[in-house]
């Protein structure tokens, strides 16, 4: 199951070891966006199953809005990945949960996964244990 | 038919009526032939068997004099008299059976047969009726008096009224010898004196004798000034010449106060008033005056004099302690009304001196404090309780600053709030920085976990250059991700970063940091007991290596290795040690402790007992493996530890 995949991050270094990871896994990474909106420009462009969103980008916090926004108007499978989880605590309508960062290759492939999963509407009997799913 | 006088109302007040017979001090005194001797020829005169010198009195009418009745006194309802007082001058009733003020009146109607009836009033300089000399006849005159009758009717009542204004006189007089005996009395303090100056003769009467120490007979008969000036304290003594002197140089009066030494006798304080009188010559000739003892008055001047000195002292103390205070200070009643504000406050404010009394200080508080702070001041009103609270307070720019304000009661003896002194202190400044520490700490500890993040990444990233690294590098990057999952626990947090997870303590940390060790159907493989704790950022670190590297060998040797097992993990708070119990169960069967000593053991052994000061024994059970932690109870939270000693 292949999927094509935006990452929202700001860290250079760290949105570059997770493509890397992704196209181990065997998924297309369309592009990576530092702000905001590089992201909703990089969407319109191309077709995106499902967004990385890290919370705080180079243009501030401006992270949750985006995800929300991809989630409900994009129709973008958003999985948030951060540094500050607390910031989603009570969780962001339209998306499927937060994945504490740092995170390893397993915990990373796991939450992908059950992400596209959830997209494609197939059944899903648990969430990996470090993904934090929103209601 | 006799005219039927109308009856005025009273020109007069009863009270005063009432206040001016008494002034004659008549009532009830005895019989006195001056006034008896009236009433006598009175009778004779108008031949009438009845006459009286009579007095209206309250509820009464009294007899000073009477020939016919034979009682001092009847009661004022069947009185004729009564009736006669309400008249101009007087009265004359001919025929009391056919006065229809009279015809029920018993005396008329029954044994006394009283018919007829004359009087005229008995009136004071100023108009008030005191009562009548009158004539009562058992026989009816239609005619009345005779006009001789009539005109020694009133010549007699004016002699009777002339008698009784012999009597207030006399009572008057004796009042007053009275008062000025009394005043005598009371003038112990006073002294007089007449100096006959060219003669040099003082004489003085006893009291000023016995105050200067002189004899009083020597003082009547009149000494030379000096006698008396001898007993002049010595330190008022030229003061005191000297004052005499001017009197007589510049012809005024005199005043002067000094201190008399007598012997045998306190000293005293007198004030001397005299006035000096001049001969033809223009030489001083008579200096009389008096001296008045003031001792008393003194101490009570030096006492008073004393605390208000005391009092002016203490309060300028006071304010200049309030005035140069860097806070604002004021001050209430106990009621919460303010009456005091320092200077200070009058320069941060700006407003009007007193303008804030009493209720008014409410109105520089910030609109969306003011509710608040009231509240807060009822209730320390209310209760006593120290007042403290944090509010903007307007300063005279219109800019709100954050002002922490508190205030005490002051209790007199008895325990009751006699009065509540406060400050106000701005700590705007102060608020500020903490705001931006707060923000600069934030701001910081995000960086700091995004580190973690970037440093994972770039192991990562230089792993995948070799491949054969890749084990290595997997570890090294999951026990950074326990540090960083530390650090998550014990960065200073703010409502919004704070974790999702939990709170704050060791389980809830312990929890997040094995939530990648459970099951698949996400139930927990190390299952916590015990009592929870507090930990800080000292403690983390060594705590996430230690459990991150129990729980990696677990997962590759131990009881995490198969899908059955299990971990234990019980932390218990026993006295001054915390002890943590790991014990594994459901793995491969333990054969004995590894030969070799890996990197994670040492790396858990110089977490518990380098940086905990605690000690970490591991027993190779069969069953599996038991590490023990035992450590100072403080060891978790050292800080926090520290700050409880102090």
């Amino acid at each position: 199951m292949t999927a094509r995949i935006l990452i929202i991050e700001d860290e250079a270094i760290v949105a570059m070891e997770l493509r890397f990871v992704l196209e181990d896994l065997g998924h297309e990474v369309v592009g990576s966006a530092a702000d905001a909106r590089t992201a909703r420009n990089l969407v319109k462009e191309m077709e995106v199953d499902l967004a990385l969103v890290d919370i705080h980008l180079s243009d501030g916090p401006t992270g949750v809005d985006l995800g929300r926004d991809l989630a409900q108007e994009d129709g973008v499978t958003v999985l948030y990945m951060t540094a500050n989880p607390g910031m989603v605590r009570d969780g962001v309508a339209g998306t499927i949960g937060v994945l504490s960062k740092p995170a390893d290759e397993r915990a990373v492939q796991k939450a992908v996964d059950y992400a596209l999963r959830r997209r494609k509407g197939e059944p899903v009997d648990y969430a990996p244990p470090e993904l934090q799913l929103f209601a | 038919m006799p005219e039927k006088p109308v009856e005025q109302i009273e020109p007069w007040s009863e009270p005063e009526r009432i206040a001016a017979l008494r002034s004659y001090a008549i009532l009830d005194t005895d019989r006195e032939a001056s006034f008896d001797d009236l009433v006598k020829l009175v009778a004779q005169i108008c031949e009438a068997p009845i006459a009286v010198v009579n007095l209206i009195d309250e509820g009464r009418q009294w007899f000073k004099a009477e020939v016919g009745l034979g009682v001092r006194e009847t009661p004022l309802e069947t009185s004729f008299c009564a009736h006669a007082l309400l008249m101009q001058d007087g009265m004359v009733v001919p025929d009391a059976t056919e006065d229809p003020r009279f015809t029920c009146n018993p005396l008329v109607t029954g044994e006394a047969h009283l018919r007829f009836y004359a009087g005229v009033l008995l009136k004071t300089a100023e108009g008030l009726p005191l009562g009548t000399l009158c004539v009562l006849d058992t026989e009816a005159r239609p005619d009345g008096l005779t006009e001789f009758q009539a005109s020694a009717l009133k010549t007699l009542a004016g002699q009777a009224m002339a008698q009784l204004e012999l009597r207030r006189a006399l009572a008057r007089r004796r009042e007053s010898e009275e008062t000025a005996r009394r005043a005598m009395n009371a003038s112990d303090y006073v002294g007089a004196f007449d100096w006959d100056i060219p003669n040099d003769r003082v004489v003085a009467d006893e009291k000023f004798a016995r105050m200067y120490g002189v004899d009083p007979a020597r003082a009547v008969a009149g000494a030379p000034i000096r006698a008396f000036t001898a007993a002049i304290h010595p330190d008022d003594f030229h003061r005191a010449q000297s004052e005499i002197r001017a009197a007589m140089d510049s012809g005024g009066s005199f005043v002067s106060e000094y201190r008399l030494v007598v012997e045998g006798q306190p000293v005293r304080w007198v004030v001397a008033q005299g006035q000096v009188y001049f001969g033809a010559d223009g030489a001083p000739e008579r200096f009389p005056g008096l001296a008045i003892d003031i001792t008393d008055r003194k101490a009570m001047d030096a006492n008073l004099a004393e605390a208000a000195a005391a009092l002016a002292e203490s309060e300028a103390r006071f304010r200049a302690i309030a005035d140069s205070m860097p806070q604002m200070v004021w001050s209430t009643l106990p009621d919460g009304f303010h009456d005091y504000y320092n200077a200070r406050w009058y320069e941060f404010t700006g407003v009007e001196v007193g303008s804030t009394d009493g209720e008014g200080w409410n109105a520089i508080f910030h609109p969306d404090d003011q509710p608040r702070a009231w509240e807060v001041w009822r209730r320390s009103l209310e209760t006593g309780d120290l007042y403290e609270i944090e509010y903007r307070l307007r300063r005279h720019d219109g800019v709100y600053r954050w002002t922490l304000g508190r205030a005490t009661p002051i209790r007199n003896e008895a325990g009751e709030i006699v009065r509540w002194f406060g400050t106000c202190t701005d700590i705007d400044d102060l608020k500020r920085v903490e705001q931006s520490t707060e923000l600069l700490s934030q701001e910081l500890s995000h960086r700091i976990k995004n580190i973690f993040a970037v440093v994972s990444a770039l192991i990562a990233l230089s792993a995948r250059e070799y491949p054969e690294a890749k084990a290595f590098a997997g570890a090294v990057r999951n026990r950074i991700g326990a540090l960083a999952r530390a650090h998550e626990f014990v960065r200073p947090h703010t409502d919004v970063s704070r974790p999702t997870v939990g709170s704050m303590t060791l389980h809830a940390f312990l929890e997040a940091l094995f939530k990648p060790y459970a099951a698949l159907d996400g139930a927990a493989r190390v299952m916590l007991e015990g009592d929870d704790a507090l930990f800080d950022d000292q403690a983390a670190t060594s705590v996430a290596l230690l459990f991150h590297e129990l729980a990696t060998n677990a997962a590759k040797y131990g009881a995490l290795s198969e899908p059955g097992g299990l971990v234990n993990l019980n932390t218990r708070l026993a006295g001054d040690r915390f002890r943590l119990t790991w014990t594994e169960r459901g793995g491969p069967p333990v054969t004995g402790a590894p030969t070799r000593v890996g990197f994670g053991s040492s790396l858990a052994t110089i977490s518990v007992e380098g940086q905990l000061a605690g000690k970490l024994e591991r027993i190779w059970a069969p069953e599996g493996l038991i590490v023990i932690a035992d450590l100072p109870a403080t060891a978790l939270s050292r800080r926090k530890a520290a700050q409880k000693a102090i």
